[in-house]
């Protein structure tokens, strides 16, 4: 179960691939500090290859979305009905923008 | 020596002030009026322990002091002695009507005057120490009564009041309810799972009443749940707890006990009665069966005795009842007792209720009996109601044993993957599970063995009926996920409390949760529909 990342015009693309649970949320967090250390503040969580996340997950997209407030942003992409339910269900979909696809994160994020 | 006591002379003469003080004053200290007025001031600032008043004065005479210190709340108590020269009977009357102690005619008589004095201040010395003494009396009672009253609430809360409902209870209802007397009394009744399919209850009494009583009870339900601990039998258990009550038992107290062993799935019932009530078990239909089989004497009595049990195997809507000799002795208004007839009597029209609405009428039939009548004795009515087993329309169950290691969830979670890919589960249902498994499963796993240890846990998976059952069981420390959220340790980010968001999305994604502590272990329960409604 890896964590695929990218570097697209300027956004820091992550995309879980299979979960993002208990098992791999500690790499995705140690992914996501050195990249947001090393001065990535635009990024996108990019659920297209993610089956389903739990809340270890959804604590590793709040520990982005802190990370870069300041100066950066936070957008998430691609989510199946049910990675979309539990974003809604934990009120993240009111605190992070989220977008139906990547085109649009990306948008999103540059703004 | 005590300080002399302070006696205060009025009258308008100064010879007849000289004579009574000349005789007086050696034995006592003296205040002196020489009217109404004065001596009302002398009684309220002086404080005296005696009054020796004089009728005839000029003014206010002897009668309307003596009635306006009679009213003046600081001077009530102060005793009055009339003296004066009038010697008629309507006059001594009118004084003691007014309050008046006593009553001395001139000229007066020198050992009188003394004899009567002294009688008079060591009458109200008693009256004060009678008082001082009453008032100790009534302190210690009052805190007797309110200590007593707090045993009774610790007393009462030893007795459980979780019964049993839900998931994994479904074969049967328990209910109990002890009304305690106004005394501390020594009734009590208990119930627990010794494992997940067997069910301890028991039925107690001890004789007398009071602390006594009360200590005994609760020393025999401890001794009765440490030995079902390690025996099904109850003759077993029963032998055991008897030899430890009896062992050094100088007040010769004993409980009459019956305590039964159920199989919650079979209905197979173990039971042993020492001394107690005999239980009756009400069929369905109505028809009694009394089980009048005693199995040895009242435990605590005599040492080494084994006792001995007899089983019996309910049969869907049968009930069990116990009840203490509280109910059958309850007393009416006019001493008639409520006799095991008339709950024979009850019983027979309440066949086909649940065991809480039978347990109430029963304890709300006694309570009108007795009407007005104090209730003499603690009343316990505990009921046991086998439903059988459910029909189980699940096509499919799979259990998965295991312990709270690191890969525990991964493995879960793929045992899960076969079990929906067999049952061709959809993929929605297999991700809200999944997330489930990760957060529960792994909330058990990272604090459910605080102390490191190994721990078993099951996993069960039962498909049925459009519903997909998942039961989590595990042996750790006590947690009631739906009680509240967890507080996250890892937390490293503040502003947001996440901590039981799993449990909050479990929840959320689930149709149904429930969470049960039961034999030492933590059982949760959720369902999900296969389909959305």
């Amino acid at each position: 179960m890896d964590i695929l990342s990218s570097k697209v015009e300027g956004a820091f693309v992550v995309m879980p691939n299979g979960r993002l649970d208990t098992n791999n949320a500690p790499q995705a967090e140690k992914l996501l500090v050195e990249n947001i250390s090393a001065g990535e503040k635009r990024v996108i969580f990019d659920f297209s290859k993610t089956d389903y996340i739990s809340s270890a997950g959804l604590r590793v997209i709040l520990q982005a979305a802190k990370l870069v407030r300041k100066d950066g942003r936070v957008v998430l992409c691609n989510a199946n009905e049910q990675i979309y339910e539990v974003l809604e269900i934990s009120g993240f979909l009111d605190m992070i923008n989220y977008c139906s696809d990547l085109k649009g994160a990306m948008q999103s994020v540059s703004e | 020596m005590a300080k002399q006591q302070k006696i205060l002379v009025v009258d308008d003469e100064p010879i007849n002030i000289d004579v009574l003080t000349g005789l007086l004053k050696q034995d006592y200290r003296l205040i002196v009026a020489k009217n109404g007025a004065r001596a009302l001031k002398a009684a309220q600032s002086g404080n005296p322990d005696l009054v020796l008043l004089d009728i005839m004065m000029p003014d206010m005479d002897g009668y309307e002091v003596c009635r306006r210190l009679k009213a003046d709340e600081s001077t009530r108590d102060i005793p009055v002695i009339f003296i004066t020269a009038m010697n008629q009977t309507d006059d001594e009357a009118l004084g003691f009507e007014l309050g008046a102690a006593d009553y001395i005619t001139k000229p007066v008589s020198p050992p009188i005057l003394r004899a009567r004095v002294k009688t008079q201040l060591a009458l109200t010395q008693s009256r004060k120490e009678l008082e001082k003494a009453y008032a100790t009396i009534k302190t210690q009672k009052d805190r007797m009564e309110i200590e007593l009253n707090v045993g009774r609430d610790i007393q009462m809360s030893m007795m459980p009041q979780d019964f049993p409902s839900g998931p994994g209870s479904e074969s049967f209802s328990l209910y109990a309810r002890l009304e305690a007397a106004r005394e501390l009394g020594g009734d009590f009744y208990d119930f627990f799972f010794l494992d997940e399919s067997t069910l301890c209850f028991c039925v107690g009494d001890v004789s007398g009443k009071g602390v006594p009583a009360a200590l005994f009870m609760a020393v025999t339900k401890t001794l009765i749940k440490s030995a079902a601990g390690s025996s099904r039998s109850t003759a077993a258990i029963l032998s055991r707890v008897n030899s430890r009550l009896s062992a050094d038992n100088e007040g010769c107290m004993f409980v009459t006990l019956f305590v039964a062993i159920c199989d919650i799935h079979s209905g197979a019932v173990t039971y042993t009665n020492a001394g107690h009530n005999p239980p009756y078990i009400i069929d369905a239909n109505g028809s009694m069966l009394r089980l009048d089989t005693r199995h040895g004497p009242v435990a605590g009595a005599m040492d080494g005795i084994d006792y001995r049990e007899d089983a019996v195997v309910l049969k869907a809507g049968d009930t069990l009842l116990m009840f203490t000799d509280g109910v059958t002795e309850a007393t009416g208004p006019s001493s008639e007792l409520f006799s095991e007839a008339r709950l024979v009597g009850l019983l027979e029209q309440s066949a086909q209720q649940e065991a809480e609405s039978l347990v109430d009428s029963i304890v709300s039939s006694v309570h009108s009996f007795e009407g007005d009548a104090e209730q003499a004795d603690d009343i316990t009515v505990l009921a046991f109601r086998f439903h059988g087993e459910q029909p189980v329309d699940s096509q499919a169950v799979s259990v998965c044993k295991t312990w709270n290691g690191l890969r525990t969830t991964d493995e879960v979670i793929a045992w899960f993957e076969t079990f929906a890919s067999a049952h061709a589960l959809d993929v929605a249902i297999r991700r809200k599970v999944k997330l489930v498994f990760d957060d529960l499963l792994g909330n058990v796993i990272s604090y459910a063995y605080p102390d490191s240890g190994v721990g078993d846990i099951t996993v069960k998976l039962a498909l049925g009926n459009g519903v997909l059952v998942i039961t989590l069981v595990d042996d750790g420390v006590p947690f009631d996920p739906l009680e509240k959220s967890r507080p996250d340790i890892d937390q490293t980010v503040a502003q947001r409390d996440i901590g039981g968001l799993g449990i909050h999305l479990s929840r959320e994604l689930m149709d149904e949760v429930s969470y049960q502590r039961r034999a030492g272990q933590n059982i949760v329960t959720l369902e999900t529909r296969l389909a959305e409604l």
